[in-house]
Order: structure tokens, then sequence, then C-alpha cells
């Protein structure tokens, strides 16, 4: 629907012979980092089949053991850590921890900033600017600073964590979304039913939601690398998941120390977090140029 | 006129985020409960625990104690630090210098690479350059810094032994945080530049100014770069503070003696006071970097010195 929304205006436009075969480039460019992102999901949500060991379990016969590629047995194919630990398992179950966190921080983000940007872009009165200057207050500081001091009031958990990302995620959408509703609300459709006598729920829910779709869905998928990196720098702080969970950036922490003589521990979640990162990041950017190119210089 | 106005609003603006940063750090301190308890030995008595309570001035109404806070917030009193000796702003302000060295050195990296990145990839699109800026831009962004510090001393630190791994012992320490702070900024920084550069360049002044005989030099640097500056100089506030915030993961990476690693340290010995000054003074130090730019920015800018807010 939205794809072929996105199609109907570049066929307004005078044709250009660039524009097709330019398309299926971007089409045939995004789909490894689109499979890298399946995978992740997958990973996410089949853990317990895909890796089907305790992440916890510790080996001290087995400290410290070689990936396969280097010298390792295939028991361990991706190694062990310092406490003999199967590297392997503890990413797939990462990947669980990173998932749960942004399926519930980013659908929840979305939906509460929508919301308060409908009404803020709506009612752009003292109601609307009472938001938008909270909004700026929030964006003015760093969610790192908060996190910080939830963390030593209330110690290490997951729920602190979505909490603070919810918190601190939701302005994105209540920015962007009030300005487009503040456009929307001049427009002649919108008039005729604030004319026609529409109830102003009415107006939101079918003509200002179903206009702001896209923005908000382009946003969500940006903000899936962040929230998934911003609960990895959090778990790296050592305020974010407990211990005994198994979190990429919990993973990195614990691995410093044996930098030198054991590389692969730091590297096997680095390389994964950075992956999924990266890939997240350039979904994100083709998603945003397919629905809305005009998002290109948000920050 | 209009201008000190405008000076006088951003100030209280200012000082309205400092507040309600303070006010969320006392609510969250009262979500921890009796502090009394990890002040005193496990085997101490209830009379005792009731003492220090008292004298902690805990048992008072809620909003005598909030309005105390707020007082002694603005005299930078937080309390006496848990673990250490001394009052827990002293904790902090030992480390204000290490902190303030490292963001300015990871804006210095910022701006040294991506300015000059970015009006190249714009002069030569399409180019190798705007290739490489695109992918810097790209890994920058999406590159976690922490985990960007730790491939950094990896290999330059740890492969080869150009850098320290950690501390801050002369200049050669600062290079790697700097890097790893920086890059992120750079990224946006770049991608501004480009941006400007481009839209300045399809301009009639800059057809103007060819056409009068200026060198292309003096074109682009004097009438193009100029303008395309404007818009990098409105992020560098947000930039800024992304620094600051950003200095605090970047400090426990490397062992780098600043606000941050102290902020953590102190959350592992739960000394609750030195948090709470840490994070009060970023707080305000990111509003008050944001007040800077802003008023330099409309400053440099006349066209926007009496827009609005």
């Amino acid at each position: 629907m939205a794809a072929r929304a996105a199609e109907a205006t570049v066929e307004m436009r005078p044709r250009r012979r660039l524009r097709r075969p330019r398309h299926m480039r971007r089409w045939l460019l995004v789909m490894p980092p689109l499979s890298v992102m399946l995978i992740f999901l997958v990973f996410g949500i089949f853990a317990d089949l895909i890796a089907p060991g305790d992440p916890g379990h510790t080996n001290v016969l087995a400290r410290l053991e070689h990936p396969v590629f280097d010298g390792g047995t295939s028991e361990h194919w991706l190694g062990t850590d310092h406490v003999g630990r199967d590297i392997w398992t503890r990413i797939v179950h990462g990947a669980r921890v990173s998932l749960i966190v942004v399926a519930i921080v980013v659908p929840g983000a979305a939906i509460f900033g929508t919301t308060v940007g409908l009404v803020a872009g709506w009612r752009s009165g003292k109601l609307g600017q009472l938001l938008m200057r909270y909004v700026d207050v929030q964006l003015a500081m760093p969610a790192i600073l908060f996190a910080v001091l939830l963390g030593a009031a209330l110690g290490a958990s997951l729920t602190n964590v979505i909490l603070i990302l919810l918190v601190w995620t939701w302005t994105a959408y209540a920015r962007l979304v009030r300005a487009e509703v503040l456009s929307l609300k001049e427009r002649e459709f919108v008039l005729a039913s604030m004319a026609a006598g529409a109830s102003n729920f009415w107006i939101m829910r079918k003509q200002l939601l179903p206009n702001v779709f896209n923005t908000v869905v382009v946003i969500m998928t940006l903000e899936i690398p962040i929230v998934i990196v911003a609960e990895a720098s959090l778990s790296f702080l050592g305020v974010g998941a407990p211990v005994e969970q198994a979190t990429w950036g919990r993973m990195i922490t614990e691995a410093r120390n044996y930098l030198t003589q054991a590389w692969w521990v730091m590297w096997m979640p680095g390389i994964a977090l950075m992956l999924v990162a990266l890939c997240g990041n350039l979904v994100g950017d083709w998603l945003r140029d397919l629905l809305d190119p005009r998002l290109r210089n948000l920050g | 006129m209009q201008f000190v106005n405008l000076l006088v609003v951003r100030l209280i603006q200012t000082i309205l985020v400092v507040w309600i940063v303070v006010s969320i750090v006392f609510i969250v301190s009262r979500l921890i409960g009796n502090p009394a308890q990890s002040l005193l030995p496990f085997d101490a008595t209830n009379e005792e625990i009731e003492a220090i309570t008292e004298r902690l001035g805990l048992n008072d109404p809620l909003i005598e104690q909030y309005g105390r806070f707020i007082v002694d917030a603005a005299q930078l009193d937080f309390g006496y630090s848990f673990h250490r000796t001394g009052a827990a702003i002293d904790q902090v302000g030992s480390k204000v210098l290490g902190t303030v060295k490292l963001t300015a050195a990871g804006l210095v990296v910022a701006l040294a690479l991506g300015l000059p990145l970015g009006l190249l990839a714009a002069l030569r699109r399409g180019s190798p350059i705007d290739w490489l800026a695109r992918v810097i831009a790209v890994i920058g962004q999406a590159t976690p810094s922490f985990w960007l510090g730790l491939m950094l001393i990896f290999f330059l630190a740890t492969r080869v032994d150009w850098f320290p791994t950690a501390g801050a012992e002369g200049f050669r320490a600062l290079v790697l945080p700097a890097i790893a702070l920086g890059l992120l900024s750079a990224a946006g920084f770049m991608r501004l530049t480009r941006s400007g550069m481009i839209d300045v360049m399809n301009t009639d002044f800059i057809r103007t100014a060819r056409a009068k005989g200026l060198t292309e030099r003096a074109v682009i640097l004097r009438h193009g770069l100029r303008h395309a500056l404007i818009p990098v100089m409105t992020i560098l506030g947000i930039e800024l503070g992304r620094l600051i915030a950003g200095s605090v993961i970047i400090e426990v990476v490397f062992s780098w003696p600043g606000i941050g690693r102290l902020m953590i340290e102190s959350i592992f010995q739960s000394d609750y006071p030195t948090v709470q000054a840490g994070v009060a003074v970023i707080a305000a130090a990111i509003a008050l970097g944001n007040l800077l730019v802003d008023i330099s920015y409309r400053y440099i800018d006349p066209r926007i010195r009496t827009a609005e807010l």
C-alpha cells in the first residue's frame, strides 16, 4: 500500500530514465542488511531451539577455549569465555534480551509519542506549547544520565532499562508527528471535516493518524538500532540487565580483561552488536527513502 | 533590545531545565529508601538507624525535604560522600578537568574530521572522497562508541604499542578516547556540511562571486563555506550535549579520570550523593553549553538573532 503510494508520486514527476534501475539497485543493496535483521529476529524468538544450552552454564575446565576456526573444537564453535560459558549460546540468548527490549520499547514509545504529537499538533495552543517545551527539556538531557541515576537507586534490572528507554525515546515521535499535524490541519479535507462537524477524536483517528502513519513507521525502524545500542551501552556500564542475564553489552564488559589472551571473547559479541546496529541503520535509511524522503535530514 | 529579551528568556529556560533535572534527582533519591541503612554496619540497632534518619532530616514532610534539597543543590551541596572522605561535590569537582579535557578533544576530532570531509565530499560529489565520507558517516553513526573504543584499544594499543590502553598520562593517552568519542559527532557535522555546501554552491551569489573573478578558493571558503556552516552551528549545541554524555561511557572504556567514571564507580559503592552531584553537574554543563552555543550563533548570524526561539 505504502510502497504503491510512493511509486505513484514518483510517476507524477517527469519520467527520468534513471529512476527504476536505481530503485532496483537499492533493493539489491538492502537485501544483506535486511537478512541480518531477520536472522537477529529469528535468533531472538527461537533462542532456545537454536542454542539449547544454558547460557549461564559455567565449566572451569573449559575456560577460554578457542573458536573452531582458531584451533578449537566444534563443541564450542565460537569458543568459551573466562568461566567456560559457551559464547555462541550466550550470543543467541543475548539477541533475545535485545529483542525483548526492542519489542516493548519501540511500539510503546511509538504509541505514546504519536498520541502526544497528535494532541500537541491539534491543540497547538497552550497545551501543545507546554508539551513541546517538556519535549525540548528532555531532548537536551541525555538518557544515560538518568539511567545512571536509576541504576544507582534501584539496581540493575531489565525492567529499569525498558522503562528508561521508553521514557527517553517517545519524544522523537511526538516532535515529528506534531510537525506533520500542524501542516495537515490546514489541508482542505481536514477543514471540510471540521466544517461538517466531525468530532476531534474522529478527525484524529480517521484523517490525521493515517497520514502520519508512514512517518511513524520510518521513525520506528530508525529507532530499532538506537534502542539496541542503548541497551548494550547500559549493560556495558553495568546499569542495564542484571549480571545473570546474557547480554551483548555485559559479555563485552566481562571480556575486557582478557583482551590480549583471548580476543574472541570480546570480538564475538562485539561483531554481533556492530553488525545488527549497522544493518538496522541501513534498513532504516532504505525504508525512509522509500516511504518518507522528507525525513532525510532528521538528526 | 529584542536580543537582550531573548537572552533573558533563554537564561530562564536554562535554569528551568536544571531545576527539572535536580527535581528528578530528588524524586529518584526518595526511591532508594532509607540511606541510613547503607551508612551503618549491618548489626546496627533500630535506635541507631532512627537517630541517623532523624539527623539526615528524613522524618520531615516530603515537601520540606524537597525545599531543603533544592536550596542545598543551588549551593552545590549534595551532602557527604558515603564512600570517600569529604563532600560529594568535591569528589566531582576534582574530576571536572578530566571530563572537560576529554570532551574538548572529542569536539576537536569531530570538527577536524567532519568539516573538511564534508566540504571535499560536496565539492567532488560521487568521487572516492565522497564515498569514503559516506562510509565513515554510516559506520560512525552505527557503531556504539564503547565498542569503537575497544576496537581502537585492541588494534592500536595491544596489537601494536602506539597508544596506552588506559589512563590519562600525557598527550598520547588522549588520542584514542578522543577519536572514539568524536566519531559519532564527526558523522553529523560531515553530513550537514556536505548538504549545506551542495545547497550553497547552487545559489546566485556564488555565481556572482565567480563572475566577478574571485579565485575558486575564495569563492568556496569565504562565500560558500561560511554559509554552509550556519546549519552546523545550530547542531553544535546538541552535539556538545552528546559529547558530554558520551564521555561517561568513554571514560569507563579508557579508565579515564573523569566525572563519568566516578559516577559509575560510585554506583557500585552505593555512594549515592556522589552520583547525584555528578548527574547534576553534567546536566548543568549540558544546559549551559546549549545556552552558550545558542547565543553565539544568534550573534554570528544576524538573520536569526531576533527570530523565534
